[in-house]
């Protein structure tokens, strides 16, 4: 009797031990998870803040195809090579800055205010809308297009954002068609543009 | 048949470069324009001439307070910046360091880069010590 209870004790245990390594094992997962947002799911409405400080609703991009960049203005390397590669994308497509809207959202809010985004736009020759807003709403844009970003401790004190380097393409009402990959060609990434832009 | 076997095993002794020396020619070194406080991205191709490899150790410039060799790394979609160990520059070879990859990162730029702008990066190498090379700062949308 006592040895059958030992036992079920003993057991007991072993599911208890086996529950708390699936738990940990779950929950050292969850931040590996980039995009937990189902596919037809993706996008949405949304309200940010323009650079000119004022708010911007989503719906000012519908009536044209967009193509948003998740980033952040102290990137040196990704960010500024996939908006220069966006806005010759646009260019080869031959069809005019207003056949697809470029947008930046960004995902440092704590240091791209208004008119950080706005300064760093005004590096390119062709239109780019920047919005920032929030930390909230950041949050809440990026939750909806399944874009992951993390801070990153750099030496000297600042910091870097590791984030989602694809482009997401929205068709003109807004809603999500795909994403462009860095690592695609040209070749298959105009080709989804024009699609979009057809 | 012959010339094909000479021709690996000299490039075999090569590979080797225990005995020659390395002769390290950096050369096409651009960066984007900066703006505010934001860090700037030089890249640099580096010509290794010799019959030795040769390594980047570490860079300078005097135009900001930091310089160093960053990696850009795609991971499940997410572009992550973490600092890179020396750089191998094989005997004969040349490595070319290219946007959303290999970069010098320069944090702490003493005034953004502008356009037309150009700078002197010094780049430390393991045997072949100091090379200069002139960074031109070039338009945004360069790819």
């Amino acid at each position: 009797m006592s040895l059958s209870r030992l036992r079920l004790a003993l057991w007991l245990m072993v599911g208890i031990v086996a529950l708390g390594v699936v738990l940990l094992l779950w929950r050292q997962a969850e931040p590996e998870q980039i995009s937990s947002t189902p596919l037809g799911t993706i996008g949405g409405p949304f309200t940010l803040t323009g650079t000119d400080g004022k708010p911007f609703a989503s719906s000012k991009l519908n009536g044209k195809p967009a193509a948003l960049f998740f980033g952040f203005t102290h990137c040196p390397d990704v960010c500024p090579t996939t908006l220069a590669r966006l806005a010759r994308l646009r260019r080869q497509l031959g069809q005019g800055d207003d056949a697809l809207s470029i947008v930046f959202v960004s995902v440092d809010p704590e240091r791209d205010t208004p008119a950080e985004v706005a300064n760093y736009m005004s590096l390119y020759d062709t239109p780019i809308v920047g919005l920032t807003g929030t930390p909230a709403q950041i949050e809440q844009v990026k939750k909806q297009f399944g874009v992951f970003s993390r801070k990153v401790e750099q030496p000297g004190g600042s910091y870097s954002v590791d984030h989602t380097a694809s482009v997401i393409l929205l068709d003109k009402n807004g809603q999500f068609v795909a994403t462009l990959s860095p690592e695609e060609g040209d070749s298959v990434a105009l080709d989804k543009l024009r699609r979009i832009t057809a | 048949m012959k010339r094909t076997m000479l021709a690996s095993v000299l490039l075999l002794l090569a590979s080797c470069g225990q005995n020659g020396e390395p002769d390290i020619q950096p050369g096409n070194a651009w960066a984007r324009p900066t703006r505010g406080d934001a860090p700037g991205a030089v890249y640099v191709a580096i010509n290794n001439k010799g019959s030795a490899d040769d390594r980047l150790v570490g860079v300078s410039t005097d135009r900001a307070a930091m310089a160093m060799v960053h990696q850009t790394e795609l991971v499940d979609e997410v572009a992550t910046m973490r600092m890179a160990g020396e750089i191998n520059i094989p005997a004969g070879q040349r490595v070319e360091m290219v946007p959303g990859g290999t970069h010098i990162m320069l944090q702490g730029l003493r005034a953004p880069l502008e356009p037309g702008d150009s700078f002197d990066l010094v780049l430390k190498f393991r045997r072949s010590g100091d090379k200069t090379v002139m960074v031109d700062v070039t338009k945004a949308e360069k790819l």
